[in-house]
């Protein structure tokens, strides 16, 4: 093959390839960073039917760490949000294993729904797993949490249709997936409703997109916002600040 | 379109600003978190950028990374044009600059898109719109690719065509 003999040509074309190889290596990072998913977690989850201080109603939504935490932890995500999944493989692990279980914190899990239809389905069916789950067997809602952001693919694609998330429940332990497609068609409307209050409360603190975060702390009242997937070292900054406050 | 070639300098400088566009378009997909972790600490910039890449790739896939890669290239090669059409004719004869600036302005927000959207309050709207934006992401793209096709050699003087009935 001859070599073009024209520098300009040569230039453009060592640009052109440069470019291809960075643009190649940055796709190909991009997509080795799926990493496994998260342990389960030794401390349990639970329901609770308390307003904490900084207004966030629990009624409904599964509550992990001690409930005489001094600090809460209120966490906004969609299962259709990449970013999202990027936090629950590299980041909580470490915030259950640091924080959670060693009852420096209490977590809270509050549905966002904004990335499409197919969203407000797999947290309307979040709900309805919780509500399943919550009273005998709480644990297993971690399992299905995990095992749905596991099988996460491109929004509002075949993955998130309802029959495939019933397949998914199906698949893990312990949860009655018939009572969850029940809950499904009898409490649809009311659930959506319900999530469409915590979605303009969030909005009102000022959150537009997932995952966030606010880390209050219930003694002094004292409040931080964090958004994304920031690395754990971030939050550990964050929790001990908003506990010091 | 070759100009940005034509030396060692231009070709870096064409690549240097291709780099920093596309960061700028990256870390522009969710301001508030960039805006968080670089806060924090500058160092964080090159995690905040991977993170968003990754994220960017799988929120509007390979195409859509593509369009942002090519965008930041153009945007290498038009800058480069429109600098040295400034240094060979002078800031009141570089009449192609009025007509690159908007172009760029116009395709970049059709390609950062997600960012700009967010800070407007439209959480989400990218995800509703045609293949996740990309439409608008080629549509900007097209648009500066135009404005490009319009400044030529900066070298070149060019000499308007005669009409054919002269």
């Amino acid at each position: 093959m001859d070599l073009p003999d024209s520098p300009t040509t040569r230039r453009a074309l060592l640009g052109g390839i440069g470019t291809i190889l960075a643009g190649g290596g940055v796709v190909y990072g991009a997509s080795r960073l799926d990493s496994a998913s998260s342990p389960p977690p030794d401390v349990p989850l639970y329901s609770s039917s308390e307003t904490t201080g900084f207004g966030i109603d629990l009624q409904g939504h599964p509550v992990m760490g001690e409930s005489n935490a001094s600090v809460d932890v209120y966490y906004w995500s969609d299962y259709q949000c990449p970013f999202c999944r990027r936090f629950e493989e590299n980041t909580l692990p470490d915030l259950i294993e640091n924080h959670i279980e060693t009852g420096s914190i209490r977590f809270v899990f509050i549905e966002y729904p904004y990335l499409g239809e197919a969203s407000m389905t797999a947290a309307v069916m979040d709900r309805c797993v919780w509500r399943t789950v919550r009273e005998e067997a709480p644990a297993r809602y971690w399992e299905w949490h995990s095992a749905v952001f596991d099988a996460q693919s491109s929004a509002n694609s075949e993955w998130a249709s309802r029959s495939n998330l019933l397949d998914i429940t199906r698949d893990v332990d312990g949860i009655d997936a018939d009572a969850v497609d029940a809950c499904m068609r009898e409490r649809r409307d009311d659930i959506e409703a319900s999530i469409e209050t915590d979605v303009q409360q969030a909005r009102q603190y000022g959150i537009q997109g997932s995952p966030a975060f606010i880390i209050y702390n219930r003694q002094t009242n004292a409040a931080g916002q964090m958004v994304g997937a920031q690395p754990y070292e971030r939050f550990d900054e964050a929790i001990s600040k908003v506990r010091n406050a | 379109m070759a100009y940005p070639f034509t030396s060692t300098a231009r070709t870096v400088g064409t690549v240097a600003v291709a780099a920093v566009t596309y960061c700028l378009l990256v870390l522009s997909s969710f301001p508030t978190y960039t805006m968080q972790m670089l806060g924090a600490d500058l160092a964080y910039a090159d995690d905040a950028l991977l993170a968003l890449t990754a994220n960017t790739y799988e929120t509007i896939g390979a195409l859509g990374l593509g369009l942002i890669v090519v965008y930041a290239i153009a945007t290498g090669i038009a800058l480069t044009a429109a600098v040295g059409r400034v240094r060979y004719v002078g800031v009141r004869g570089a009449r192609g600059l009025s007509s690159v600036l908007p172009g760029l302005v116009a395709s970049g927000c059709a390609s950062c898109g997600a960012g700009v959207l967010g800070l407007l309050g439209f959480v989400g709207a990218l995800a509703t719109l045609p293949f996740h934006g990309n439409l608008l992401r080629l549509g900007g793209l097209v648009l500066l690719l135009g404005y490009l096709s319009r400044i030529g050699d900066p070298r070149q003087c060019s000499i308007p065509a005669a009409s054919e009935s002269e």
